[in-house]
């Protein structure tokens, strides 16, 4: 007589095809545009036999603001704001991301303190976002514990960011030539404090969500993205490097002071959810390895190069630059027709509508409840879907 | 509830001292009623992250209020926070949640998207300018995002006009606390004082005297030195 | 492989293509009718391996009367990018569809359908993405007029 043990894996293969002999008919589910793991406002028409989602159809627009046509009435500096306003858990992200495509078109040359600042405003605002994506992971699978734990760390990184930049949430703070602001005088012995404050916080948050064996049975085999797939699928950032791609802007194009900073980039093994939340985990401590080399060497300098109100004019030709944003990557083509500074056409390359069609490919065959860790570990935000 | 609150006060009014039960009554339900308001999650974008799980978070604790239980069905809620742009696809949504509340139902609309559209009420071709065009609106909060405090002032307004302004005796009517903003130790009267005395100071001015005079040429001519574009 | 080698090496696959000027990354434009073969070299040809397809969108040159289709491909094997476009007459904007290529196409050539109203041929799916489905006109046309949008004060 052989016992048989029950591994994880036996127990999360996905149940595709009913093999029941009860004759089930297929029904269409509408995940609307308001319910609770929607992140905004994401509407999926769900196709379910029984349980088990047979088919996906993400409908999204119900943020949809038009924001490539606004931005073709306002000029560079004014397209800014605007930028926050996208995927906002990353705004400083997508406003660097602007400023240096343009600067890059106009010629403009910034020096290594502005280069400096924006690395660690960047580096900052990533630890911050993946401390909300933790926390709102947590509360999507029904532990809502972590979203508590998520959101103090989250106040004590935006404290930071309030002091230097006045704002919570959208930024606009690094503009073409600059930035907004210069960094008070205690900026460095503060970033220290949190950095301080957050490594044992990372080891709790292990201990607290990632250890639960809860989770790594909901997490772990479920929604297997493999590396092929996930290329041909338009997927970046931590999706992609789940699965195994190692794709990260910052290694590969180095902006910003990237190159001064040593630090390694996560990838995953086998593209299951569990790889995708765990890169995430993994690039908080590579992104407070970051700051923790760049924190203490600030170069002086002026922290704006050109005059606020200078008109920034690009010259004709179209321009294509991206950044690596905490959700993946954002480029955005800049079309100048070269006679104003106004562009002529502004298109952004968002990287959670390219990981929302990867929601198509992943969830069938998986049950309701998958489909959920699944959205969660893709870490959208649909106001950046829309647009 | 609904007893007391749909057949008492018509049955009561015609009692001679009714209306101080009814006063009563009035007291006792609103507070009970503006100290458990339960929001709808309802947010769309930026304003959603600090109005909505901001606030619910340790550091501002919406649960001071009675109110972190946010419901996400409409049936179970309350209020409707609108946190967030509402665009032309989302309005019927919208309001067909609102629809779906059980009255007596409020609506704080959060953030300048919501009160007017926001940084998008120019060239954008799906914005509605304004959640008042779509629901009644009790409360504006402004802000872009508005501070989690900021909010908060703009739930304790609410609360004030459940508490000052709504009676069994009319339903869904109410009062709005249109002086509830003003800071602490203003009154009413010296705002009236204030205003009057600024209409009557600017109301005449020397021309002549004004244009003359030196600070106002200096600052002009340094601004047209640093911005005037020179051909 | 460099910008100029890039150039060379697409125009060699397919001989109507030809370099596109003031473009800051190595970019070439092939009329339409030759996008789906050469989006097929482009991937599969060893040497180049276009395996990601990172952005798609439109330009409306309406003084030009043309739209021009931008993709901005990258390879994960060798690490270099490459921007395809293509011109349409406006009158008649069609072009394939390269969704058979790149799957992220489907999401991408949907989008630009809603917004510039460019028709593509084989598109498995082709409806308006975010816009409803009775919205008459396509926003980010240089000509498109709408009594709702509101134009900044003078």
């Amino acid at each position: 007589m052989t016992v048989r043990v029950r591994t994880l894996d036996d127990i999360c293969k996905p149940p595709v095809g009913a093999e029941s002999s009860l004759d089930t008919q297929e029904y269409l589910v509408n995940m609307g545009p308001q319910h609770p793991i929607a992140h905004g406002s994401l509407r999926l028409i769900l196709r379910l036999d029984g349980e088990t989602v047979k088919e996906v159809t993400p409908a999204p627009g119900y943020v949809h603001r038009g924001i490539e046509k606004m931005c073709e009435s306002l000029n560079y500096r004014q397209i800014i704001h605007l930028t926050d306003r996208m995927d906002y858990l990353s705004a400083l992200m997508n406003n660097w991301l602007v400023s240096k495509t343009v600067e890059k078109a106009a010629g403009i040359a910034v020096n290594p303190r502005i280069e400096t600042i924006r690395t660690l405003m960047a580096e900052l605002q990533r630890l911050q976002s993946h401390v909300l994506w933790w926390g709102v992971l947590g509360m999507d699978l029904g532990a809502f514990t972590p979203f508590l734990y998520g959101f103090r760390e989250r106040e004590i990184i935006g404290a930071l960011f309030e002091e230097t930049i006045g704002a919570r949430l959208t930024m606009n703070y690094i503009q073409p030539g600059g930035l907004m602001y210069d960094i008070h005088a205690d900026f460095a012995r503060k970033v220290k404090e949190v950095l301080a404050y957050l490594k044992p916080i990372l080891v709790e948050y292990d201990t607290l969500l990632s250890g639960n064996v809860i989770l790594q049975e909901r997490l772990r085999n479920i929604g297997i993205l493999d590396p092929k797939k996930a290329v041909a699928l338009g997927c970046t950032g931590p999706v992609l490097r789940g699965s195994g791609v190692p794709y990260d802007l910052r290694k590969l194009e180095p902006y910003g002071v990237y190159d001064q900073a040593e630090f390694d980039v996560v990838v995953g093994t086998r593209g299951d959810c569990w790889d995708r939340y765990y890169v995430r985990i993994e690039e908080m401590r590579q992104s407070i390895r970051i700051i923790e080399q760049l924190v203490d060497n600030i170069p002086e300098g002026p922290y704006m190069v050109t005059k606020f109100a200078a008109k920034i004019k690009l010259p004709e030709g179209i321009y294509y630059g991206h950044i690596e944003t905490a959700r993946g990557v954002l480029g955005v083509t800049i079309v100048s027709d070269g006679k104003s500074d106004i562009p002529y056409r502004m298109h952004f390359r968002s990287p959670n509508f390219n990981n929302l069609w990867a929601v198509t490919a992943l969830a069938p065959g998986w049950r309701i409840a998958d489909l959920i860790a699944i959205q969660s570990s893709l870490d959208l935000v649909i106001p950046d879907i829309d647009r | 509830m609904g007893l007391v609150t749909d057949r008492l006060p018509r049955v009561v009014e015609n009692i001679p001292g009714g209306s101080i039960l009814i006063t009563s009554l009035d007291a006792f339900i609103n507070w009970a009623r503006r100290n458990s308001l339960w929001p709808l999650a309802f947010g769309t974008k930026c304003c959603a992250i600090e109005m909505l799980m901001a606030t619910g978070a340790p550091h501002q604790d919406l649960s001071r209020f009675g109110a972190e239980v946010a419901r996400q069905s409409p049936r179970q809620a309350d209020f409707m926070v609108v946190a967030g742009a509402i665009v032309k696809k989302m309005a019927p949504r919208l309001r067909m949640l609102y629809e779906q509340m059980a009255e007596p139902r409020y609506v704080i609309a959060t953030g300048s998207c919501a009160i007017s559209g926001g940084p998008f009420m120019y060239n954008s071709y799906t914005i509605v300018r304004g959640v008042d065009e779509v629901v009644p609106v009790d409360v504006y909060v402004p802000g872009c995002p508005p501070r989690p405090e900021a909010f908060f002032w703009g739930l304790m307004t609410l609360q004030r006009m459940i508490r000052e302004g709504e009676s069994i005796a009319r339903p869904n009517i109410r009062r709005k606390p249109v002086m509830a903003a003003l800071p602490q130790g203003i009154k009413p009267e010296d705002f009236r004082e204030e205003v009057r005395r600024l209409l009557e100071a600017e109301n005449e001015v020397n021309v002549d005297e004004a244009a003359a005079s030196k600070i106002w040429l200096e600052k002009v001519d340094q601004w047209m030195a640093k911005h005037l574009i020179k051909p | 492989m460099d910008g100029e080698a890039l150039n060379q090496a697409v125009i060699a696959l397919e001989p109507a293509a030809a370099k596109r000027e003031k473009a800051d990354r190595p970019a070439v434009q092939v009329p339409p009718e030759k996008l789906a073969a050469l989006a097929l070299a482009l991937r599969d040809e060893p040497a180049l391996a276009f395996d990601l397809l990172l952005d798609h969108t439109a330009i409306d040159w309406i003084a030009e009367e043309r739209f021009e289709l931008v993709y901005v491909l990258y390879s994960t094997v060798h690490g270099h990018y490459l921007m395809v476009t293509t011109s349409v007459p406006r009158g008649a904007p069609v072009v394939p569809t390269v969704s058979a290529v790149w799957p992220i196409a489907h999401w991408q050539e949907r989008e630009v359908f809603d917004l510039m109203g460019i028709q593509y041929d084989d598109h498995p799916d082709l409806r308006r993405l975010f816009l409803e489905d009775e919205w008459q006109g396509h926003p980010l046309r240089k000509d498109y007029k709408d009594d709702h949008m509101l134009g900044l004060p003078k």
